[in-house]
């Protein structure tokens, strides 16, 4: 059986547990927040108190709590609400209050709450794809609280052991950016990896994980041209224009020939002989005038012939260029990094 | 017999038709040399208009070019008759005339060469041997079309009767056309000379002018190689 088919058997299964884990079960909890949403802070404070020594799931547990920060917040009593805060962010560390459905005293709690405990939060990896060697993973995440925090990849090929990415004091938004190479230069392998950051400041602790998978390719090489973009090959010869030349220079020839007999005969000899002189002359004429019809040979453009020249040369030169890439791309690697779905928070 | 003849040329066309085909293409960027048959006609005068001369007969040419360096050689004989006048005996002329030439710039080729005529019977005309210098100038009037102009001074023109000519006073002419065809493996050519030279004699009672003039066309084909 295909596995698309057992996915599509498995999932109506399934869906009924994943709904209810984001469901409000505890029906004391649901008291709670039904005294909450009419307003009578009193019987939902204790409503929720009650619910929390209750057996809740981790999410009920988180909304009670959230539901004492809001009460609290409601009653002025701040310092108890942040304490109730506080426990939502430890249970629920990427837990954020919609700005535009909470009240300014509630958001205002949850604030210090947040910067009284220490938690990353919104560790985020960006999908990404690069050459090895010639890109980064950019990396970002949100410590609460000043700390010295510690970014590491484990898993995949690197077995139990990890290797550090960043260390650093920080406080607020971090970002990282990680080669996803070894110490050695070579790329990470490919495989599942996690990236763990932990932060610590004294005795408190905190660490999250974002899996993530890495997948190796094949660089793309590069075509070799066969013209430049923009540039095109010109004719290398070009016909002339039409012109009598041919027929004025017979003629001139032919003049010439038949004046100079006429100057150069004797006198006592008689008349001189045209004849002879006529009959070339005539045929010279004649070549000149079909010359002069024709169409003219084409003749070598040299501007063109340097230009196409110089065009094949920088082709030639760039293919030269594209041919060393591609050897040098073809003991490359590409890397695709992409970040895959949570399965827990961190702590 | 004279259709017999005819068979025998049509079939020598042929058969240089097809030889000139099948030669490749490329051999002809390295020709340089080419040579044929040609018909001359030509009209002769001597010593006065009363001793006039017009003929025809066979001939041929050879051209050759090397680097600046080029040459023509002719050979014809012809058969002059006596036109009008007093002449009464027709007479052979076999002449060779001989131009090397040396390209200088532009349209202009210097020329050096020779002329040897002889007259047959020997009486009847006179023989003359002569060194010739001048200049040709050439002009390609289409593709595969060439035509040139040259002259120049018969420089100590030796005569079989004797006499002798001044240092300007031998000059000749030429007019000349060659027209490739068949890719310039055939060519056409056609070529005028016009001698004239104002030669002297002296009988011992002065001199007397007995000048000698020749016109000569000559048509014909030549094989390029």
């Amino acid at each position: 059986m295909r596995r698309s088919t057992w996915l599509f058997i498995a999932l109506p299964l399934l869906l009924p547990a994943v709904l209810s884990a984001q469901t409000i079960q505890n029906a004391t909890l649901r008291r709670a927040q039904q005294a909450f949403d009419n307003l009578e802070y009193r019987q939902a404070l204790s409503a929720a108190q009650a619910s929390l020594r209750e057996r809740l799931s981790g999410y009920e547990r988180a909304r009670a709590y959230e539901l004492l920060g809001f009460t609290y917040s409601g009653m002025d009593s701040i310092l108890k609400a942040v304490e109730a805060f506080k426990q939502v962010v430890l249970i629920e560390p990427e837990r954020d209050l919609d700005p535009n459905r909470t009240s300014p005293k509630a958001l205002s709690a949850f604030q210090v709450a947040l910067t009284q405990i220490l938690v990353i939060r919104q560790l985020r990896v960006d999908s990404v794809q690069f050459v090895g060697g010639q890109g980064v993973v950019p990396i970002r995440y949100t410590v609460t609280q000043p700390s010295r925090v510690v970014a590491r990849v484990t898993g995949g090929a690197l077995g139990g052991g990890a290797m550090r990415i960043d260390s650093t004091v920080a406080n607020g938004q971090v970002n990282i950016r990680w080669p996803a190479r070894l110490p050695s230069g070579d790329p990470v392998p490919a495989g599942n990896y996690n990236v763990v950051i932990e932060a610590s400041v004294g005795q408190n602790s905190f660490s999250t994980s974002q899996p993530i998978r890495v997948a190796h390719g094949a660089v793309d090489t590069l075509p070799h041209l066969t013209s430049l973009p923009g540039y095109t090959y010109l004719p290398e010869t070009e016909v002339p224009p039409k012109s009598w030349r041919p027929m004025g220079l017979a003629l001139v020839y032919t003049g010439v020939a038949l004046a100079g007999t006429s100057a150069l005969s004797n006198g006592d000899l008689g008349s001189p002989s045209l004849r002879e002189g006529t009959v070339i002359g005539l045929g010279i004429v004649a070549a000149g005038f079909v010359m002069t019809l024709k169409k003219p040979a084409p003749q070598p453009a040299r501007g063109n012939i340097l230009y196409n020249q110089l065009l094949r040369e920088q082709i030639a030169r760039r293919n030269t260029e594209i041919a060393q890439e591609n050897t040098r791309r073809r003991q490359q690697v590409a890397l695709s990094v992409v970040p895959l779905p949570r399965t827990g928070g961190g702590r | 017999m004279r259709r017999f003849t005819v068979g025998r040329l049509d079939g020598w066309t042929v058969a240089l038709v097809l030889v000139l085909s099948n030669i490749p293409t490329f051999q002809l960027s390295a020709q340089h040399f080419a040579i044929g048959p040609q018909i001359a006609f030509g009209d002769y005068r001597e010593t006065s208009s009363d001793l006039r001369y017009r003929g025809s007969g066979i001939g041929a040419k050879a051209s050759m070019s090397w680097k600046k360096f080029s040459a023509d050689v002719w050979l014809s004989k012809v058969k002059y008759k006596p036109e009008g006048g007093t002449a009464t005996t027709e007479f052979d002329a076999s002449e060779i005339d001989v131009l090397l030439r040396y390209y200088v710039a532009g349209p202009f080729s210097a020329e050096l060469g020779f002329v040897n005529r002889k007259a047959d019977p020997e009486f009847e005309a006179q023989s003359v041997g002569t060194v010739t210098a001048g200049a040709q100038m050439a002009h390609l009037l289409g593709p595969g079309v060439r035509m040139t102009l040259d002259g120049g001074l018969m420089l100590g023109p030796k005569f079989s009767g004797g006499g002798s000519v001044s240092a300007v006073g031998a000059v000749r002419l030429g007019l000349g056309i060659t027209v490739d065809a068949l890719r310039g493996r055939l060519r056409v050519t056609g070529d005028y000379d016009f001698q004239s030279l104002s030669r002297e004699t002296d009988n011992g009672s002065g001199s007397l002018s007995a000048p000698i003039q020749q016109s000569l066309g000559r048509i014909g084909l030549a094989i390029a190689f």
